[in-house]
């Protein structure tokens, strides 16, 4: 085995001048994206000799948007419906960890009640969010059918949170103080309902997609992130669990009520481009426990948000607060002098760490493993740009 | 780093904020406990290096900000990597300060293979020169540094000197105005 | 709901519509009907139901629809009949047609979704020809530094290559374009051409993705010709024929799927590999490499290419149910007088009537088999496929092979078995 330092510099750090010019015959050179069917809105040159790729170096940037520097033109809760933007089938939790930071520079203390419902507003959207990532993972391999179930039941989920929050994708419910509106009646049992619903389909899926023979050959032994490459590179989310580290930012830094909340962090100890695919599921399964706690512990009734005034802004200083999203930790890093509008705000995002593993794994593997890597990476190229 | 800039600095109207001075004599002076943890990792630091090349910024429970010059960085963070064990970075970013004409970069850190330190995160700040932003990169100790150095240079104009790759990432390729993200850089039509 | 345009002006319409039927009339006046006087003046027409056709008959025959009846029998029996509508290309592009409705269907209800709805009001039956006028009417882009010549002749050598591989296929006994005694042989010549037209239209297509398409086109055809030929080969030691007329007889009271259930098992995957289809697409592989060999294709050159790849999959279908379901063996179910007192013995003939229909049976059945991995695999990787292609399939194959050894040389089928008739 090659060490870290070595391979990482031959991967990542390696210009277009590496490649000797005696090779270059021999190289073809495909720019996958930014459209080519299998990138998103995302573009890695990658070169080819024969069926290996000996070469990747990844081009972000194609739907960067400036929402750093949207930020400090906004004040605080004008800040929250663009933040969505990157992630939009993700919104709930893109703006929980906003949240959490602009509550502790605003001093503002979240009702209990919004809290739960909060954390089960992210819950329902993470399930959202993991199905479709799930159903392109199914594109990216070529099953259509694992392209269209969990795009239907994500619908599910989706009806779930317009009835919860009244928007289908964008909801723009977490706002500083809490969640904008209470539960609709009948929610919860509509909630139990589909999730008691969705955990068969859960086991169907792992049936039919997982068990799959021809996808356990595409993706078992493929990409393999070691655990101590995974450390060493900061990956995040189900990339960092799945190669061996049980590590999640609801058990390891508890925000709201997840600290009341009994539930197991699922991790995978082979880190191959299989166990980067089981984890979400794993996730998921947990998830709809999550769900069936949270609706069990809230309180009946009560508040779901502080008082704000009418511009909040508190004494000049910084936050840093991170909540597990659908692609790991997704961290704001806040600055505030003072007035309304934030000084500097950067999103630490799970999509942008976990793009360093991209050529990593792709150097040394084959065209026809770029696919399975690729997704399974969790990349969501949109949130990557910011 | 002058005491000067540490009152500018925001950190310092945190609750709980330890100035250099008060570092010596840090149990004595602030009013509200500092978390024991989050403490040891500090006195460390300080013991290690000086406390006048290891500012402390603020220590919260799960949240320490240290400020250190530039040309210590490299060897605050290896013995942050090798003896604290915080393994990677979570986030590069810099601030751009236009009064005391300087841009603060700050690695938040964290770990993964301690679980003791797995709800912590040090901010490693530094602050550089505006009008010749230049520091030495860090990307040789926190791999993982490497794309968000890379985005920092672009958007603040931080060079990082030892980093293989100071060019574009997110921006446009023909690119030709000031780093987005310094404060004279304004949005079209606010 | 149209509307009309702003200079809109109903005089011009009229107008319009008047100079249009003028020019209809010119022409059918100066051409239409002095072809039609040539044609039935000076052509020498064939002697139909005893009478040489003279025009007085044929217009009279036009009039009377009971006695155009000869001149379809005349019609039926001829070459171009055969080569053009029924066992040859009409039949085998409808078929195609009918499979990609089935697919879209099949696969949407297996996929919890409604598939085509609105062209056709019933189901959407005509998206077909809708998506197809789409085809028509786009523009075909030919991509720079394309080798022109070959960028238009491949997808036509595509069609046609298909077409030649549905003419050696009989539909029932008698009803084939080409009776080869190399009946078999003949198909897999045919089946030769298509990775090298895949390969030819790739490099035509001056583009990369196509060419590693088409590279990878060549490795998994080649890799599944063998074992494609090795379980064909099967079933012509249990025939004792390579007609497929003669192979489709010899099955007579047993299907060979029963003696040699591997060989059709690799057959199916073999043509499910030659085909293209998933999870064996990996020449269109989308998530890698755009679209494969067919990247550049625009237009109705992907609409011809699309309409070969069908016409190959009936081929294919028709070709696995004459192997080995028997051909168009099942039992009698269309009477032999369709009303009393007609028995008529060339167009309406109860033996070829119900062997097209359990033909066709059979064969969509086997469409729908080739049809349903799509729904339920992903794509195999490339060097898993050649591992299966090079090691299993061929293995499998033989092994069938000489279990057909033995069954002849045993004395239970072939020339004078316990088994045969």
């Amino acid at each position: 085995m090659e060490n870290f330092e070595q391979k990482f510099d031959e991967t990542i750090r390696r210009g277009l001048e590496i490649v000797k010019e005696t090779e270059e015959d021999r190289l073809m050179t495909l720019s996958v994206g930014p459209q080519h069917p299998g990138s998103g809105h995302f573009r890695f040159t990658i070169k080819v000799d024969g069926d290996y790729i000996v070469y990747c170096d990844p081009d972000p940037g194609y739907v960067h948007r400036g929402e750093e520097k949207m930020c400090e033109y906004r004040n605080f809760i004008q800040n929250i419906p663009h933040l969505e933007r990157p992630v939009i089938h993700d919104s709930t939790n893109i703006t929980y960890s906003y949240s959490l930071a602009v509550e502790e520079l605003t001093n503002i203390k979240v009702p209990l009640r919004g809290q739960y419902i909060r954390a089960l507003a992210s819950e329902l959207n993470r399930q959202v969010y993991t199905l479709y990532w799930l159903g392109i993972y199914g594109i990216f391999l070529g099953h259509s059918t694992m392209f269209m179930w969990p795009l239907g039941d994500r619908e599910l989920f989706i009806d779930l949170l317009e009835a919860l929050t009244g928007a289908r994708v964008t909801h723009a419910f977490n706002i500083p103080g809490g969640v904008r509106n209470d539960m609709p009646e009948g929610f919860k049992d509509r909630c139990l309902r589909q999730v008691a619903y969705f955990e068969k389909r859960l086991v169907e899926y792992e049936d039919i997609f997982y068990n799959n023979p021809l996808f356990r050959q595409r993706t078992e032994g493929v990409g393999i992130l070691t655990k101590e490459d995974a450390i060493k590179l900061g990956v995040t989310g189900s990339v960092l669990r799945a190669s061996g580290i049980p590590f999640d930012v609801r058990k390891a830094e508890p925000y709201d009520v997840y600290d009341e909340i009994d539930f197991k962090i699922q991790y995978m100890k082979t880190g191959d481009s299989y166990a980067r695919s089981m984890v979400p599921l794993l996730d998921m399964k947990e998830s709809c426990h999550i769900i069936r706690e949270l609706l069990d512990k809230m309180p009946q009734s009560g508040e779901v948000r502080a008082k704000l005034q009418p511009n909040p802004k508190g004494p000049a200083g910084e936050s840093y607060k991170r909540v597990e999203s659908g692609r790991g930790a997704l961290g704001y890093y806040i600055v505030s002098d003072g007035t309304p509008k934030p000084y500097r705000v950067k999103l630490s995002v799970g999509s942008f760490r976990n793009m360093l593993a991209l050529p990593f794994l792709l150097v040394g593997s084959k065209l026809a493993d770029m696919p399975s890597i690729y997704w399974s990476l969790n990349y969501w190229p949109v949130e990557a740009d910011r | 780093m002058s005491s000067n800039q540490s009152n500018t600095q925001n950190g310092s109207e945190q609750k709980k904020n330890v100035t250099d001075s008060t570092q010596t004599s840090l149990s004595k002076k602030t009013e509200i406990t500092i978390p024991e943890f989050e403490g040891s990792i500090v006195n460390q630091l300080v013991t290690k290096f000086t406390d006048k090349i290891v500012q402390v910024v603020y220590v919260r429970p799960g949240r320490t900000k240290i400020l250190v010059p530039p040309n210590e960085i490299v060897q605050v963070a290896t013995f942050i990597r090798d003896t604290l064990g915080f393994d990677h970075a979570e986030s590069v970013s810099g601030t751009d300060y236009p009064k005391d004409n300087q841009i603060e970069v700050i690695y938040h850190l964290s770990s993964y293979s301690d679980e003791k330190l797995s709800s912590h995160v040090l901010a490693l700040s530094t602050r550089v020169d505006r009008n010749d932003s230049r520091m030495p990169t860090l990307i040789d100790i926190f791999k993982s540094a490497e794309y968000h150095e890379r985005e920092t240079f672009e958007m603040l104009g931080v060079y990082f000197e030892g980093h293989p790759r100071n060019e574009r990432f997110l921006l446009p390729e023909d690119w030709a105005d000031i780093p987005p993200l310094r404060k004279e850089f304004r949005i079209k039509g606010r | 709901m149209a509307t009309a345009p702003k200079d809109f002006r109903f005089g011009n319409f009229v107008g319009s519509l008047i100079r249009l039927i003028l020019w209809i009339l010119v022409i059918v006046t100066l051409v239409g009907l002095p072809l039609i006087f040539i044609v039935l003046f000076y052509v020498p027409l064939p002697p139909v139901n005893g009478e040489v056709l003279t025009p007085y008959l044929f217009f009279s025959m036009m009039v009377d629809p009971t006695r155009t009846v000869p001149i379809i029998n005349f019609l039926i029996h001829t070459d171009f009949f055969r080569v053009a509508v029924f066992p040859g290309f009409t039949y085998a592009a409808l078929l195609a047609g009918a499979t990609i409705f089935i697919e879209r269907k099949f696969l949407a209800k297996m996929q919890l979704r409604i598939g085509p709805l609105y062209a056709g009001k019933i189901e959407g039956i005509l998206q077909l020809i809708a998506d197809g006028l789409k085809l028509i009417s786009k523009e075909i882009i030919v991509p720079s530094g394309a080798d022109k010549l070959i960028f238009w002749t491949a997808p036509v050598a595509f069609v046609v290559t298909s077409a030649a591989v549905v003419s050696l296929i009989p539909a029932a006994p008698g009803w084939v374009v080409a009776d080869l005694d190399v009946g078999i042989i003949a198909v897999f010549a045919f089946l030769g051409f298509f990775p090298l037209i895949a390969l030819l239209f790739s490099w035509a297509s001056n583009s990369k993705y196509p060419f590693i398409g088409g590279l990878r086109a060549l490795h998994q055809m080649i890799a599944f010709e063998i074992p494609f030929i090795l379980s064909a080969l099967s079933v012509v030691i249990l025939a004792g024929s390579l007609n497929l007329t003669d192979i489709a007889e010899a099955q007579h009271p047993y299907w060979f799927v029963l003696f040699l259930p591997i060989s059709a098992f690799v057959f199916y995957i073999s043509s499910l590999a030659e085909l293209e289809r998933i999870p064996f697409d990996l020449p269109e592989a989308e998530s890698e490499i755009v679209a494969g060999w067919l990247t550049e294709t625009s237009g109705m050159i992907y609409g011809l290419i699309q309409l070969g790849t069908y016409i190959k999959l009936y081929a294919l279908a028709a070709l696995f149910v004459i192997l080995f379901l028997g051909g168009w063996a099942g039992p009698q179910i269309f009477p032999e007088e369709i009303m009393p007192g007609y028995t008529g013995d060339k167009i309406y003939n109860a033996t070829t009537v119900n062997a097209v229909f359990w033909f066709t049976i059979k064969t969509l059945g086997m469409i729908m088999l080739v049809l349903l991995p799509r729904g339920i695999n992903p794509r195999i990787r490339i060097d898993i496929l050649l591992h299966t292609g090079w090691y299993k399939l061929i293995v499998l194959a033989f092994i069938n092979i000489f279990v057909a050894l033995s069954l002849v040389y045993g004395g239970i089928l072939g020339p004078g078995g316990l088994l045969s008739t």
